[in-house]
């Protein structure tokens, strides 16, 4: 079980993947938005998405859970 | 009873034996128990040889009535070792000896606070290794000198001074309170293990302080020291730790008379790197990871980062150019876009400074939209630590060569280069610049026209047309406001070669560093 941290402060902005879907290592999961950035956050390994702790809109944190994947 | 040679070699053996129990089996096995080394098992592992000065210093170990238990060694062990073939002063407080507090009981300190081990470092002008594990103080240290100490009597000249003389590194495996907390962070680099506790007063005190309950990983635990910068880097394990250190004094000269080491570098000078063009994505809301950057243009493995945690809108590190070691700052657009708040200012602050000290070149990688702004960046002082920012910069008494990779906006781009000096700035065809970018402030520059227009969303489209011509990079190039325009793919090649060129001019800057000429404001 991977729990996938933003390492920053922004709002999420899309939201690319659901729950008990199959993903890859390097697929985009969820983007935020910062400072006119898209910030990408990817799967660093092969997996299942198991729980997505945010929601489209969501203001985060650095440090905050966005998605875990599990094997 | 007369002197024989043999009875008093034996009394050195006896006392050396005393020396390597450290605080007794009990306290030497909790120790390990909670996963740590000893202070003789740190030493050992870093150092091959160990010249051990104080060995047989100790103390009378009394109950709490006053009674002797018996003769304990001294909290602190240190001496000259080598560490990587380099000679250097090591040394660390022994926990299992009263928690590792301060040799009060002794003639002369051994180290931890000022003592012996510093004095070696400053004296034979070699780095000071320290591994901190200690409680600080200790009310103990009062019935050892029968009175109250007024800690101002205490000199901490030697730990500043040493700063401006020799690589001064540290490592916390435990806990490190109050005093210990202290001396470690007067040094160029210092890390903690994950395990490890850092902070100025305890739970205990905090809770007679404010009155409140604090678990001691939740006041001082590493994601708190690495956060709040007190401590620059988090080891996985004591290994780590100390391979870490090991690490950063790869890159740093024995003294700041001499030439940082360089190294035979196996990765040439003309390696291009294509893979620039992909890391870098075309759409300019897309950000990179900066250290895939640096680690495109700079030797090999060589990329060491510090600071990971705090800080974020930089990434900061050593790294090797052709085998000459260097100081790397690069901007880190995934984090508030890259804009330069208080905590990246004073990251980069700290960089900067020990490379000026230590006589490496800087290599900046330019992508910073400004200096934060907005509530959270005023109450951070972002304008004062940004300054500081570019006040550090251009007293930096080493070579920069900068990279403009994106965005060049404000006083933010002020911190990227010296132009009291060569100001060489290497832009690639991404770079853009401006005093602000162009949607914020035609909006700001021309609102009266735009408000007045009969139809100001027409007005407005045609004002950044006219300046999105003007902001075309080829345009500066052309008026010689950026020094030179570059393939990306070539960068490594290009920053090789300023770099060899300018290390005749830096060998005559050796020495302390030269006199400030202005104060930090």
């Amino acid at each position: 079980m991977t729990l996938i941290e933003s390492d920053t402060a922004g709002t999420v902005w899309k939201i690319l993947v659901t729950e008990g879907q199959a993903v890859s290592d390097g697929d985009t999961l969820i983007i935020l938005e910062s400072m006119k950035m898209e910030i990408p956050f990817e799967a660093e390994e092969d997996g299942v998405v198991q729980t997505i702790h945010v929601a489209e809109g969501d203001v985060i944190s650095d440090g905050d859970a966005l998605v875990t994947l599990g094997g | 009873m007369t002197f024989t040679w043999e009875a008093a070699l034996a009394e050195l053996d006896r006392r050396r034996a005393l020396s390597r129990e450290l605080g007794g089996e009990r306290r030497v096995t909790r120790q390990r128990e909670q996963g740590r080394l000893t202070i003789r098992e740190r030493i050992a592992k870093i150092s091959q040889e160990f010249s051990e000065v104080g060995e047989f210093a100790a103390f009378e170990e009394l109950d709490a009535y006053g009674n002797s238990i018996g003769m304990l060694p001294s909290s602190y062990v240190c001496g000259l070792a080598k560490v990587d073939g380099r000679t250097v002063a090591l040394g660390g407080e022994d926990f299992t000896v009263r928690g590792g507090a301060p040799q009060t009981y002794l003639d002369r300190m051994k180290g931890g606070l000022g003592g012996f081990v510093e004095d070696l470092a400053h004296e034979y002008k070699i780095p000071l290794m320290m591994f901190l594990e200690g409680i600080g103080g200790d009310v103990a240290a009062q019935e050892d000198k029968g009175h109250a100490y007024l800690v101002s009597s205490i000199s901490w000249k030697r730990s500043f001074e040493l700063m401006s003389e020799v690589p001064v590194l540290s490592m916390i495996s435990g806990a490190a309170v109050g005093g210990t907390a202290a001396r470690t962070v007067i040094s160029h680099f210092s890390v903690m293990t994950k395990d490890s506790v850092f902070f100025a007063g305890g739970p205990p005190l905090v809770k007679r302080a404010l009155g409140i309950d604090m678990d001691k990983y939740e006041l001082g635990g590493a994601a708190v020291a690495t956060t709040s910068g007190a401590i620059d880097n988090v080891a996985e394990d004591e290994e780590d730790a100390i391979a870490q250190m090991q690490t950063v004094l790869s890159y740093l000269p024995q003294n700041v008379w001499q030439m940082p080491p360089r190294v035979e570098c196996t990765d040439p000078v003309t390696r291009r790197a294509p893979e620039l063009l992909k890391i870098i994505p075309e759409n300019r809301r897309q950000p990179y990871q900066a250290p895939r950057v640096i680690k495109a243009v700079v030797d090999e493995g060589s990329f060491f980062q510090i600071g990971a945690g705090w800080g974020k809108s930089v990434v900061t590190g050593l790294a090797r150019i052709d085998g000459i070691p260097i100081g790397v700052v690069a901007s880190n657009p995934r984090h508030l876009g890259g804009a330069l708040d208080a905590a990246a200012a004073e990251k980069q602050v700290r960089l900067v400074d020990m490379c000026s000290t230590f006589h490496l070149p800087i290599l900046y990688f330019v992508d910073v939209p400004g200096f934060m702004v907005g509530p959270e960046a005023e109450k951070g002082n972002v304008m004062r630590w940004g300054m500081r920012a570019i006040q550090s910069m251009v007293q930096a008494d080493v070579p920069v060569v900068t990279v403009q990779v994106r965005k060049a906006y404000g006083l933010a781009a002020s911190a990227t280069s010296n132009p009291d000096r060569l100001g060489l700035r290497l832009a690639w065809p991404t770079g853009a610049w401006g005093d602000l970018p162009i949607g914020g402030g035609v909006e700001a520059a021309y609102s009266r026209e735009i408000a007045a227009a009969d139809d100001p969303d027409a007005m407005r489209a045609e004002i950044e047309a006219r300046m999105a011509a003007l902001v075309d990079p080829w345009r500066t190039a052309e008026a010689f406001g950026v020094e030179q325009m570059i393939d990306p793919r070539e960068t490594r090649e290009v920053v090789a070669a300023f770099l060899n060129a300018s290390l005749t001019g830096l060998e005559t800057s050796l020495g302390k560093p030269r006199q400030q000429w202005s104060l930090r404001p």
